[in-house]
C-alpha cells in the first residue's frame, strides 16, 4: 500500500527510453581543491569524500534469521568500514585506484588524458554494490570546516525488480540545510537506478547527527536504510596543553569568522562558558584528548568514542517487503531490537558479521559490534541515535552513571553559558533523536579493570530476539587496563 | 502499458495516494497558515458530535467543541483575516476546538454546554496550569461537569503567557480520543522594551519588508528574547477508528424488541489502542496543507502549512493532544525551546538570569497534554554557496553584513537576510545557466533524477535564480512542479513530520498522517496567510 512516485516514475522512464542517450551513469565527485581548500597551509579542515550504494541485502538476526533489507552499502573505505570505522576518506585515498579504502570503480578517464576525474567503471560498482547492504549503513565522520562530498550510486534492488526504487540521503539535523541536498524526494530530486548523485555540504557545527534514506520513510527506514554521521569539533585541533577557553572567546570577536560567532543568535550552538583555565590535556592513551563539542571548558572530553544506533526490525514487514505483497503500516511491530544492527549476544561478537545472500555469496552485513571498552579511570563517549520507526526506546546503564552532555547534536548549555548537563542511569529517545552520553568510569575506587557492566533496555519486552526471550537491546561495558584508541580493543 | 496494469494485484490501491495528493495540491497553491482563533474574555463552547473527513475518503464519527453563540466578527484574530472567513465564528463542532486567544491578566470564563449524545453522559473541560473556579454543573472526578443538555462555567485568570492545552476532564480515555481538545494562547502584556540588544516589534499592519503582519503578539512571553515574526500552532493526536465506531454505534442505538441500548459509553473498549490516523490540527497530510477554514473540512478548520522568509523568527507552538508521544522532526534547522505549558525556561546563571535556557532540538517530541513554544528560523548560513546564484557577469547585487553577518539594511531587497559570507560564492563548477561558476559541485544530468512536486526546479532560492540557472522554460524535466512553481515561487521546501515514520501514513497508505511541507520562500514571494 504505497507509494507516491512509482507510477510517475514508470511514466518518466518510458518517456526517457526513447530519446535520451546522454544520461549520466555512475560517477563520483571528490575535487582535489576548492576555493575553501586550495591547499594552503592555513586551510582549516579538508576535503572529505565518501561513496555509498543504495540497494538491498541481507542481515543476520541474533536468533539466526536471515533478514531481507533495503539498504546502503559501502563504496569507499571498504577496509575501514569492515574494521568498524567510518568510510569517509581524504581526497588522496578516495581518488586512489589502488588503496583498499579508495572509491570503488574509480578509474582514469579516457576522455580526459587518463586523469582521475570522478569517472568510474560501473562494472566494479555493480560487482561490489549489488546485494551488499549494511545495517547500520556506512558510517560517516567529518570535522568542522571540512567540505564533504557524498556520492550515492543506486545499484537497484535485485530482490525487488518491480520497485525500480529511487534512494536519497537525508542529513538528519543539519542546521540551515539546503533543500536541494536535504534528501527529501518531495522537495528535491531522487536518484534513479543506474545513477549517481553527489551531496555537498560544508560541515555544520559539531555534534551527533545521523542519516537515512527519505524515500517512503516508513518503509525504507524500517527496511534498514539508516546510518550514523557525526561532526568532530574544532576544539580537537587546539594543540596539546593549550587553553580551551581562549579560542572560543576569540570566535566572538567582531573580526572573527562570523560563521562560528554566537552574537545574538538564538540558535547558537556553542555559547561561551564562564572564564576558565582548562587546557587540552592528554587522554588515557597519552595523546591529546578529544571532545564531543566546542565546550571551551573541557566538559565534553572523552578517551574513546562509540557510535551507537538504536533501531528495530519487524520480521513480518521485512518478509512482506521481500515478497511483492502490500505492506501494512498500522500493524508494524518490531520484534528485533538493534544496537548498531545487532541484538544481544551478537552485539558483543567482535568484528564484522557476514550473511549469505540469495546468490550464495557471503557479504559483510553488520560491521559494527557494540562492545564498550573503557580504560580504567577513563570516559567513553556514546553517540546514541535512534531511527526506530515505531516506538520510543529506553537505554539504561547498570552501574556506571550516564553523563548526558548533548542532545540533538547540540551541547547542553543555556544561552548564558551555564552547562545543563545531567547525570542519569537511563535515557529515552524516539525515532529521529540523538543524545551524547559519557559513561564516566573515572572513579577508580568504584571501577577497575576486569569489571563488566551492561547497557540494556528497561523496556523489558525489548530484551528478546523475536521468539527467543533473552537478547534484544543489550550490550556489555568492559573496564580495561588500557584501550587501543584506534581498534578500541581491551588490553 | 499492459505490463503496468497487470504487474501488481494492488495497482489501484497504489494509485490512490497519487490521486489523493494531486487533488490535495489543487488547493495548496496559496494556502498558508498562521494561528487563527477567537479572542475575548467570555466564551460559550458547545460539545457535540459530527463527522470529520480523512484523506482516504473515510468520514469518522467524532466529538468536538464549537461555539454555542457565534462570537462577534471583531473577535476573530489575527486582524488581517477578520472578518471575512466563513467558519471563523466556529458555527459547528470542530477538531481541534476553537483556539481561545486571551490577554495575560484577564479573567476568562468559558461556559460549556453538553450537547453530546445522551449516552456520552457528562462532559467537562480542564485548563491545566490555571487556577480554575467552576460554577454550575455537577461534581465530577476532576472538576465540575455539565450533564447532557446542561452547562458548566469555568473561570480563571490567564496569568501565564504562552501556549496551553485544554481538553475534556471526563472519561478522558474516550472523550479526548473522540476529539474534545483545543488550545489557549495567552498573549503577554509586559514585553520588556529591550533585552540583549533586541526589541520586540509591536504588531502592525505590515512587517518591515512591507508584507502583511499576521502575528497575534509581538512576543511569546514577557521576554524580549521571545519576540517573533510569524507563528504556527500544531496540535498532534491520533484516531483509533475502532473506538469511534463503537461510540457511534452506542450513540445511534435505537431500542427495539430484543435490543437494549447501553445507557453509557463504558462498554467502549479503549485499550489495545491501535490508531490508524495520525493527525496534525485534526487533519492528515495532504489535507493539512489546504487552507484554514477550507470548505471541504467544515469540522477541521485549522491547517498545517508553514511558510516563512529567510531570517524570520518563527514561533512554533506545539501541543500533544493524543495518547502517544510523537517525535516531531523539523527539517531545516534546530528549534530553540522557549517554554513548556506557559513556563518560560530561563538560566540558573546568577550573572545573566534572563538568558534563555530551553534546549536546541531538531526533533521536538510531543507529549500528551504538553504544550511547547519554540523559535525556528532558516537563513542558509554556512552552506558555503550563494543560494541566490549571485556572482555572474553583470550581477549588481550587494550584501552588506550586519553584526550577525546578514544583509538586513534594506528590508525590501530580494536578498534581504542573505548570509553575506557566502555572497557570490558559486555552487557549480561549470554551470549551465547564468550563475557564478568555479564552485565545488558538478550537478548531475537531470535525466537520471526524479523530481518531487515541491522541488523548486534548481538548487537555488527564488524564481530569478532558478530561471537564470535552468532557462526560461523553468526547470529540469519533467518541468511543472505542482506545489512550488519554479517561475513564481521556487522556495526551499522542508518536510516537518513525525519521525516515528509509520505515523506519516493514513490508514496504511503512504504518504499521509503527521506530515507537512514547510516552505522557505524567497523574499520577493508574498506570503499570504489570509486564505
Amino acid at each position: 500500500m504505497k507509494k507516491l512516485c512509482q507510477i510517475c516514475l514508470s511514466v518518466l522512464l518510458m518517456g526517457l527510453a526513447a530519446g535520451v542517450a546522454s544520461a549520466q551513469s555512475f560517477r563520483v565527485q571528490c575535487p582535489p581543491s576548492t576555493t575553501l581548500h586550495s591547499g594552503k597551509s592555513t586551510d582549516q579542515g579538508a576535503i572529505k569524500c565518501q561513496q555509498i550504494s543504495g540497494g538491498d541485502g541481507f542481515s543476520t538476526m541474533a536468533d539466526g534469521t536471515q533478514t531481507y533489507m533495503f539498504s546502503f552499502g559501502p563504496l569507499s573505505g571498504l577496509a575501514d568500514i569492515q574494521a568498524g570505522l567510518p568510510g569517509t576518506e581524504p581526497v588522496s585515498i578516495f581518488n586512489s585506484v589502488v588503496d583498499p579504502n579508495g572509491a570503488v570503480g574509480i578509474t582514469p578517464d579516457p576522455n580526459a588524458n587518463n586523469t582521475i576525474t570522478g569517472h568510474v567503471d560501473p562494472r566494479k560498482i555493480m560487482d561490489i554494490g549489488v546485494m551488499n547492504g549494511n545495517i547500520p549503513a556506512p558510517m560517516m565522520a567529518i570535522d568542522e570546516d571540512d567540505e564533504f562530498f557524498l556520492t550515492l550510486s543506486n545499484v537497484g534492488m535485485i530482490m525487488r525488480p518491480d520497485l525500480f526504487e529511487q534512494h536519497t540521503v537525508h542529513f538528519h539535523g543539519y542546521p540551515n540545510a539546503s533543500s536541494y541536498y536535504d534528501g527529501v524526494p518531495d522537495a528535491s530530486v531522487a536518484i534513479n537506478i543506474g545513477g549517481s548523485f553527489t551531496y555537498y555540504y560544508l560541515a555544520p557545527d559539531a555534534g551527533t547527527y545521523f542519516w537515512h534514506c527519505h524515500i517512503t520513510p516508513p518503509e525504507h527506514l524500517q527496511m534498514g536504510m539508516v546510518g550514523q554521521l557525526y561532526v568532530r569539533p574544532r576544539q580537537d585541533r587546539i594543540p596539546g596543553n593549550e587553553p580551551l577557553y581562549g579560542p572560543l572567546l576569540a570566535q566572538e570577536l567582531p573580526t572573527a569568522d562570523p560563521r562560528k560567532r554566537c552574537g545574538t543568535d538564538i540558535l547558537c550552538s556553542a555559547p561561551l562558558p564562564p572564564s576558565n583555565s582548562a587546557i587540552h590535556a592528554n587522554n588515557k592513551s597519552g595523546t591529546p584528548t578529544l571532545y564531543a563539542y566546542n565546550d571551551g571548558d573541557g566538559s565534553t572530553a572523552y578517551d574513546v568514542e562509540y557510535p551507537i544506533q538504536i533501531h528495530g526490525f519487524d520480521p513480518s514487514f521485512h518478509f512482506v517487503g521481500m515478497t511483492f505483497n502490500p505492506e501494512q503500516f498500522t500493524d508494524m511491530k518490531d520484534k528485533y531490537f538493534l544496537l548498531n544492527g545487532r541484538s544481544y549476544p551478537d552485539t558483543v561478537t567482535p568484528g564484522a558479521l557476514s550473511t549469505q545472500v540469495t546468490d550464495g555469496t557471503s557479504h559483510y552485513s553488520q560491521p559494527l559490534a557494540t562492545i564498550i571498552n573503557i580504560p580504567a579511570g577513563g570516559k567513553a563517549l556514546l553517540r546514541i541515535s535512534d531511527l526506530d520507526v515505531t516506538e520510543f526506546q529506553t537505554l539504561a546503564s547498570l552501574g556506571i552513571p550516564m553523563h548526558v552532555i548533548g542532545q540533538n547534536a547540540r551541547l547542553l548549555r543555556d544561552m548564558a553559558g551555564t552547562n545543563m548537563d545531567f547525570y542519569s542511569n537511563s535515557i529515552t529517545l524516539g525515532g529521529g533523536e540523538s543524545l551524547d552520553v559519557i559513561l564516566d568510569a573515572s572513579d577508580i575506587t568504584k571501577y577497575s579493570a576486569g569489571q563488566t557492566f551492561y547497557l540494556f533496555t528497561p523496556n523489558l519486552d525489548h530484551l528478546s530476539n523475536d521468539a527467543e526471550n533473552f537478547g534484544g537491546l543489550m550490550t556489555e561495558v568492559h573496564i580495561c587496563t588500557t584501550v587501543d584508541p584506534s581498534t578500541k580493543a581491551c588490553q | 502499458m499492459s505490463q503496468m496494469n497487470t504487474k501488481k494485484p494492488n495497482s489501484i490501491a497504489r494509485l490512490l495516494p497519487v490521486v489523493m495528493v494531486a487533488l490535495g495540491m489543487l488547493f495548496t497553491a496559496t494556502a498558508h497558515a498562521t494561528t487563527p482563533g477567537i479572542t475575548g474574555t467570555s466564551f460559550s463552547i458547545n460539545a457535540e458530535a459530527n463527522f470529520i473527513s480523512q484523506p482516504d475518503g473515510s468520514m469518522i464519527y467524532s466529538w468536538g467543541y464549537g461555539c454555542l453563540t457565534p462570537p462577534a466578527a471583531s473577535s476573530f484574530v489575527p486582524a488581517p483575516l477578520s472578518p471575512t472567513v466563513a467558519g471563523a465564528a466556529c458555527p459547528t463542532m470542530q477538531i481541534p476546538g476553537p483556539t481561545l486567544i486571551v490577554r495575560e491578566g484577564t479573567t476568562v470564563s468559558v461556559t460549556l454546554t453538553n450537547n453530546l449524545p445522551t449516552a456520552a453522559g457528562n462532559t467537562s473541560i480542564l485548563f491545566p496550569g490555571f487556577t480554575v473556579t467552576p460554577s454550575n454543573g455537577v461534581p465530577g472526578l476532576l472538576t465540575q461537569e455539565a450533564i447532557h443538555g446542561g452547562t458548566v462555567t469555568y473561570t480563571f485568570v490567564a496569568n501565564k503567557p504562552g501556549t496551553h492545552a485544554y481538553y475534556s476532564g471526563t472519561q478522558g480515555d474516550l472523550q479526548v480520543e473522540m476529539g474534545l481538545y483545543g488550545a489557549i494562547v495567552v498573549i503577554p502584556t509586559a514585553v520588556p522594551a529591550n533585552v540583549a540588544g533586541t526589541t520586540c516589534r509591536a504588531v502592525a499592519t505590515n512587517l518591515p519588508d512591507g508584507q502583511t503582519d499576521y502575528r497575534l503578539a509581538a512576543s511569546a512571553y514577557d521576554h524580549a528574547g521571545t519576540c517573533y515574526d510569524r507563528e504556527y500552532l500544531f496540535q498532534f493526536s491520533e484516531i483509533d477508528p475502532n473506538i469511534h465506531s463503537q461510540a457511534e454505534a452506542i450513540a445511534k442505538c435505537v431500542a427495539a424488541t430484543g435490543i437494549t441500548c447501553p445507557g453509557n459509553m463504558n462498554t467502549v473498549v479503549t485499550e489495545n489502542y491501535h490508531p490508524a490516523y495520525f493527525l496534525i490540527n485534526g487533519r492528515s497530510m495532504p489535507d493539512d496543507m489546504d487552507t484554514n477554514y477550507a470548505a471541504q473540512y467544515p469540522h477541521q478548520p485549522y491547517n498545517g502549512n508553514p511558510h516563512m522568509h529567510p531570517g524570520e523568527n518563527v514561533l512554533v507552538r506545539v501541543i500533544g493532544q493524543g495518547r502517544w508521544q510523537h517525535p516531531f522532526h523539523e527539517h531545516g534547522n534546530h528549534v530553540r525551546i522557549l517554554g513548556r505549558d506557559g513556563n518560560l525556561i530561563l538560566s540558573s546563571s546568577t550573572t545573566n538570569p534572563t538568558a534563555l535556557a530551553g534546549p536546541l532540538l531538531y526533533t521536538t517530541t510531543t507529549t500528551p497534554g504538553l504544550a511547547m513554544d519554540g523559535i525556528f528560523y532558516w537563513t542558509g548560513k554556512g552552506l558555503n554557496w550563494d543560494v541566490y546564484g549571485h556572482g555572474f557577469p553583470g550581477d549588481t547585487s550587494v550584501c552588506v553584513p550586519d553584526a550577525n553577518g546578514y544583509y538586513t539594511s534594506v528590508p525590501t531587497a530580494p536578498n534581504y537576510y542573505e548570509w553575506c559570507q557566502d555572497h557570490n560564492k558559486a555552487l557549480e563548477t561549470a554551470p549551465f545557466g547564468t550563475v557564478a561558476g568555479g564552485g565545488p559541485a558538478t550537478l548531475p544530468d537531470p535525466n537520471i533524477l526524479t523530481n518531487g512536486p515541491w522541488y523548486g526546479g534548481s538548487p537555488y532560492l527564488g524564481p530569478d535564480a532558478t530561471v537564470r540557472a535552468t532557462g526560461p522554460t523553468g526547470t529540469t524535466p519533467p518541468s511543472g512542479t505542482i506545489a512550488n512553481p519554479p517561475t513564481s515561487e521556487a522556495g526551499f521546501a522542508f518536510m516537518w513530520h513525525s519521525h516515528n515514520e509509520r505515523e506519516i501514513t493514513t490508514n496504511n497508505i503512504f504518504p499521509g498522517g503527521m506530515m507537512m511541507m514547510m516552505l522557505v520562500d524567497p523574499q520577493a514571494f508574498v506570503i499570504d496567510e489570509s486564505n
